[in-house]
């Protein structure tokens, strides 16, 4: 009796000391693993430390596609998150659900339940990626990347270069001496976003027809029919025969590893990758990817936002969207979008965030970071800001299944870029039915 | 003789109805459902539904990268079951005959079957890295190793990822068959032929036909189905699409893709093709068996 009387007043303390039970929850699910998801779970600390109220409960559902999937799933049985990250590729299906009553546009959260920051606060290029066509942010911009060009510098003065190459161009002039001093002079990561989306917006070209699909559901993609783009792959892959690049397959680390392990002179990652590499490589500096010279006539145009945005899910209660809006306000604001920004090296997104930098010195301090902004940041495209094209997360697949026999030449350049097309154009044929 | 039978009352069903609720559950509601998605076109929430008709098939038979698979799939079946099956017997048969120790072998042969498909391929990804694989080194010095690019260097990779496993499986199967066979069977086999390989080819071998038999239909589901761990670890279906089998496109077209019209028409194929397997397992080779 004694210890069922201790067992109960045990229970009945715990009941009230434990005053989670008495915050509303929000949750957020994610699609980051290893240092960049603990910065999230950080984030979300911070701010239930910041107030009593609200608590937010992040959970890491494995892999960018893994947390979209796991978040359709939940939706479709009634038990989605508040908050949810998805990534550049599912951008398009999540724009289209705020007609389904899916997904609550963030300007129209913003109305109702007074978020202190305004879509204006966020960078014109960001705020774009992730809009509908009337221009309205629909996704709360997130993890903001690109790729960039990392430089082994200790191998750049071994073999006598003095400046990291600005354009393709300079690339090939310098190849040659480090292919022979034992280097591998090239090495990227993501084929279809790299070399293929960010071709694209890096060179002021258009990818897909109804102006990328913000003027209309695009029909097909413009790989072929691009001389600039066949011009591109056909170097490539001499480069490849030459041993100027280096291919190590899908996976984005074995790419890296090369790299990092100072096998390498240049490779294209994200501008979120510096965090491993710190420390381990003693010398190295990243910068605006390159470009063709003779594509663009000397100018640089910016590229495409990449990473992920986090989008609020319908069909929660008022309390809790009360709360999420504070936890948006918490997030948007200078500190902790700078706060974000140096853990980690994805581009600030807030005006603020980058007024906080400047005042600060910031890039005096971590030049690592700076290049991001300036490569997001260049202007003068005419093309959008990004692409709206439904079924890309297989497009993206379809791109990669004919650059490995393009390399090893089992098909010709101008026959991948077609094989491209072609499947490219039946997968948005698909997507357009189910709109 | 007495025919047993139960008063009819309704007892009986309540009694089979945790049974049936877990088959219409687990079973029956997901067939439902796959069909369902098969047949109609929808976004990936699951909005705008509509009835498509055979669209979804047409659309997976002019895919490429489906019919690749396709192959794919068919050949490494072919090749999981040649070699599983035959290094299985071969160490089976060995064991078999050892006199000290038969304990100790077993075990560690069978040992491998307790690993997960994923697993494997995540020690297969050591063996084959280009940075610090073994296997890698050796095929490197042989002939120029390279996955990444090479289809036939990808099909070793795969296949001896997804043999090593299976190989135990097969091994622990003829063991027991091979001591289910008769002791007398055997001794008066060895005073009419004195070859060894003889009297394995002639005697042995037709009595073990009924594991034989078991064995090659759990060694192609395996290939089929099991394999998926294996392939999404190791080679993720790359060069191209050449290393991906059905199960693994169907669930990067669903999952992935979030296209659950295709994926629902592919596992509708994959169910036709187990099921042809199957009757054509059982009409034509099982009739050559004779079980004891």
């Amino acid at each position: 009796m004694k210890k069922l009387v201790s067992i109960l007043v045990l229970l009945v303390s715990f009941t009230f000391t434990s005053n989670s039970y008495s915050k509303t929850e929000i949750h957020w699910w994610y699609g980051n693993s290893g240092f960049l998801g603990d910065v999230i779970i950080e984030i979300a600390n911070r701010f239930n430390d910041s107030q009593d109220e609200y608590m937010v409960i992040p959970t890491g559902k494995g892999s960018y596609e893994d947390n979209m999937a796991a978040t359709i799933a939940a939706f479709r049985a009634g038990d989605q998150p508040h908050y949810s990250q998805v990534y550049d590729a599912g951008a398009a299906i999540m724009v289209a659900q705020v007609k389904n009553g899916v997904v609550i546009g963030f300007e129209e959260m913003a109305d109702k339940y007074g978020i202190s920051v305004d879509a204006d606060n966020y960078i014109p290029g960001i705020k774009n990626f992730y809009a509908d066509e009337d221009g309205k942010m629909i996704g709360v911009p997130f993890n903001s990347s690109t790729c960039l060009m990392y430089a082994n510098m200790d191998i750049l003065n071994e073999v006598g270069i003095e400046e990291v190459p600005k354009t393709y161009e300079e690339f090939e002039g310098m190849a040659q001496k480090i292919a022979d001093a034992g280097y591998i002079p090239l090495l990227q990561s993501h084929s279809p976003w790299i070399w293929t989306e960010n071709f694209f917006s890096r060179h002021n070209l258009l990818m897909t027809d109804g102006n990328n699909g913000y003027d209309a559901v695009p029909t097909k993609t413009l790989f072929a029919e691009t001389d600039a783009f066949v011009m591109h792959w056909s170097k490539v892959k001499e480069w490849y025969e030459k041993g100027w690049y280096g291919y190590k397959g899908r996976a984005w680390g074995d790419n890296q590893a090369p790299f990092t392990n100072g096998e390498a002179a240049f490779w294209f990652g994200s501008a979120a990758s510096f965090g491993g590499m710190k420390g381990v490589l003693p010398n190295f500096t990243t910068n605006p990817i390159p470009y063709w010279d003779s594509v663009t006539g000397g100018k640089e145009y910016p590229t495409f936002i990449g990473g992920a945005a986090n989008w609020i899910l319908n069909g929660h209660t008022e309390e809790e969207y009360k709360g999420l809006a504070k936890f948006i306000e918490f997030m948007g604001s200078p500190e902790m979008d700078l706060y974000y920004h140096n853990m980690t090296g994805y581009a600030a997104v807030t005006k603020g965030g980058i007024e906080l930098a400047e005042t600060i010195n910031f890039y005096r301090t971590s030049p690592y970071h700076k290049a991001v902004g300036d490569q997001l940041g260049l202007e003068g495209s005419t093309i959008p800001g990004g692409y709206r094209a439904g079924n890309w997360p297989q497009i993206r697949e379809v791109i990669y299944e004919n650059v490995e026999p393009m390399l090893n030449g089992d098909i010709s350049v101008e026959k991948a870029l077609g094989n491209m097309d072609k499947g490219s154009a039946k997968l948005l044929k698909q997507f357009a039915k189910t709109l | 003789m007495k025919k047993v039978q139960f008063k009819s009352t309704y007892s009986q069903y309540f009694f089979l109805a945790p049974q049936l609720l877990i088959l219409l559950i687990f079973l029956y509601w997901p067939i439902i459902q796959t069909f369902k998605d098969a047949f109609t076109m929808q976004d990936a929430f699951g909005f705008s539904s509509q009835f498509a008709g055979f669209d979804n098939f047409l659309f997976i038979f002019s895919d490429p990268s489906y019919l690749t698979a396709f192959k794919f799939t068919i050949m490494y079946s072919f090749i999981i079951t040649l070699i599983t099956g035959s290094i299985g017997l071969l160490l089976a048969v060995q064991a078999n005959k050892v006199m000290h120790g038969k304990n100790v072998y077993k075990t560690l042969l069978i040992w491998p079957y307790a690993i997960a498909p994923a697993v494997v391929g995540v020690m297969a990804n050591y063996f084959f890295s280009e940075r610090y694989g073994l296997l890698h080194h050796l095929f490197n010095n042989l002939w120029g190793f390279n996955w990444y690019e090479d289809v036939f260097d990808a099909y070793i990779y795969v296949i001896i990822a997804g043999s090593w496993k299976q190989i135990s499986a097969n091994f622990i199967f003829f063991l027991a068959g091979l001591q289910a066979i008769q002791k007398t069977v055997i001794e008066a086999s060895i005073i009419d032929c004195k070859s060894n390989i003889r009297r394995f080819w002639t005697i042995t071998f037709p009595l073990l036909m009924p594991t034989t038999f078991f064995l090659i239909i759990i060694n192609i589901t395996y290939a089929f189905f099991d394999t998926f761990g294996i392939i999404d670890t190791t080679t993720i279906g790359a060069p191209g699409s050449e290393t991906k089998t059905l199960v693994y496109k169907a669930y990067i077209d669903g999952f992935k893709g979030l296209d659950l019209g295709s994926a629902g028409a592919q596992s509708i194929m994959m169910m036709l093709i187990v099921l042809v397997i199957t009757i054509f397992q059982f009409r034509y080779i099982e009739g050559k068996i004779h079980y004891n």
